[in-house]
């Protein structure tokens, strides 16, 4: 089986987080990666469909794990054990956090981009290099845990884009270009329907004065799952410097609503 | 000088329907050549010019993806930071359809093939996909 090299080092998130990981964690992957390759290619060969699990299936997964899917990315190691931190700066800013805590955060700068070179607003741009950075910290309801960290520092539609783009990832929009995408078929499962309070801001959504805003999220989520692709925040740096209200003593020692969160992504290892 | 332009552009519409099918149509010196239509449940969903996004979109029920695929070459009339809207398509009934691709950075590449997925209900007929102000006739390619 030919391996594509740059696809599962992109796979594992990088070279940097690759070169973190022991041998036998890397011939894991390896092993894992190169199963659900040929996997992939049987099915296509075959022209089958992916068969995808029903909701009952990945409840039934749930005590064959020794941990909680919604743990944070931080806070879990998928393949082998966890590794020790760099130490944030003193006074940490956004950048910061996106190097030495999101990392490699190539999803959400691939949005950005795509955002970027579309020609959206800042805010949505903004919005879409945000989206999920929460997801280091904590997985369920990411739109409003993910909202509720950055709401002190950026523009309001920014943080109603990030709130509501949990919602709007479960309804397809043609019109604004959004489809839904098998990959929730997988983390959710086939017959999966969103519960009734996702229902209920949904149909709010819907006529609101700002419904492009997290909707132009989700279309951007969809197209920036690609393995290959170069990425960098730099060509951000303007936009945070104009929208992102970087406190001077760092992000987690400002006393704001959401320092707390700012610290404990600093410092995932704190006991208490 | 406006007159002029509105002229050019309808132009260059009736002349891409009269034409049609797989003649390349010129926008704004980007050749487009009709090459085909499918028909899927489950879409792979990757801009245009094509990268490698993993992510598919799913049709459920009475839905469909017609996917219409094309053929760019650029030419150098093309100019590079030229912004190509997204493609809309048209049903026989004269209904219309967005896709949810993009077409991004059209100049990077000096040729290349992209397929957009309209999602339709089942068994829709289509007519013709517009690219801004070039219309061309696909319903030849609709078997």
């Amino acid at each position: 089986m030919e391996i594509d090299r740059r696809a599962f080092i992109a796979s594992l998130g990088g070279t940097a987080a690759v070169s973190l990981m022991e041998s036998e964690a890397k011939a894991d992957a390896l092993e894992h990666w190169m199963e659900e390759q040929l996997d992939e290619q049987v099915a296509a060969n075959q022209g089958q469909r992916e068969k995808f699990p029903t909701v009952a299936e990945i409840e039934a997964q749930i005590e064959t794990r020794n941990y909680r899917r919604g743990a944070g990315s931080l806070f879990v190691s998928g393949r082998g054990n966890v590794k020790k931190l760099t130490p944030m700066p003193k006074n940490p800013t956004l950048k910061d956090f996106f190097e030495l805590r999101f990392a490699p955060a190539n999803h959400v700068l691939q949005s950005a981009t795509r955002a970027m070179k579309t020609g959206m607003s800042e805010e949505v741009i903004l919005a879409c290099l945000l989206h999920d950075c929460v997801l280091n910290l904590i997985k369920p309801d990411h739109g409003w845990w993910g909202a509720q960290l950055f709401e002190p520092y950026i523009p309001e539609k920014s943080t109603f884009a990030i709130r509501y783009h949990q919602t709007l990832r479960f309804y397809p929009d043609s019109d604004a270009g959004y489809e839904y995408p098998d990959q929730y078929f997988r983390i959710f499962g086939e017959d999966y329907k969103p519960p009734a309070h996702i229902e209920a801001t949904y149909k709010m959504l819907k006529n609101h004065k700002w419904y492009m805003e997290p909707r132009l999220v989700t279309v951007n989520d969809l197209y920036a799952f690609d393995p290959n692709a170069k990425v960098s925040i730099d060509p951000f740096t303007d936009i945070i410097g104009r929208h992102f209200k970087q406190p001077k003593e760092g992000l987690g020692n400002d006393n704001s609503p959401s320092a707390h969160m700012w610290r404990t992504l600093a410092n995932p290892d704190q006991p208490l | 000088m406006r007159k002029a332009v509105i002229t050019a552009s309808f132009t260059v519409c009736l002349v891409a329907i009269a034409t049609g099918q797989t003649k390349p149509t010129n926008y704004k010196g980007l050749e487009i050549t009709p090459l085909g239509i499918e028909r899927a449940k489950n879409v792979a969903l990757i801009d245009c010019p094509p990268g490698q996004n993993s992510v598919r979109g799913n049709a459920r029920g009475e839905e469909e993806f017609v996917v219409v695929n094309a053929a760019f070459k650029v030419t150098p009339a093309f100019d590079a930071k030229t912004i190509v809207k997204k493609p809309v398509l048209t049903d026989s009934a004269g209904k219309t359809y967005n896709t949810s691709v993009s077409i991004i950075d059209a100049g990077s590449l000096p040729e290349y093939k992209c397929g957009f997925p309209f999602r339709v209900p089942l068994g829709t007929k289509v007519a013709s996909i517009s690219i801004d102000t070039a219309t061309i006739n696909i319903a030849s390619l609709d078997k």
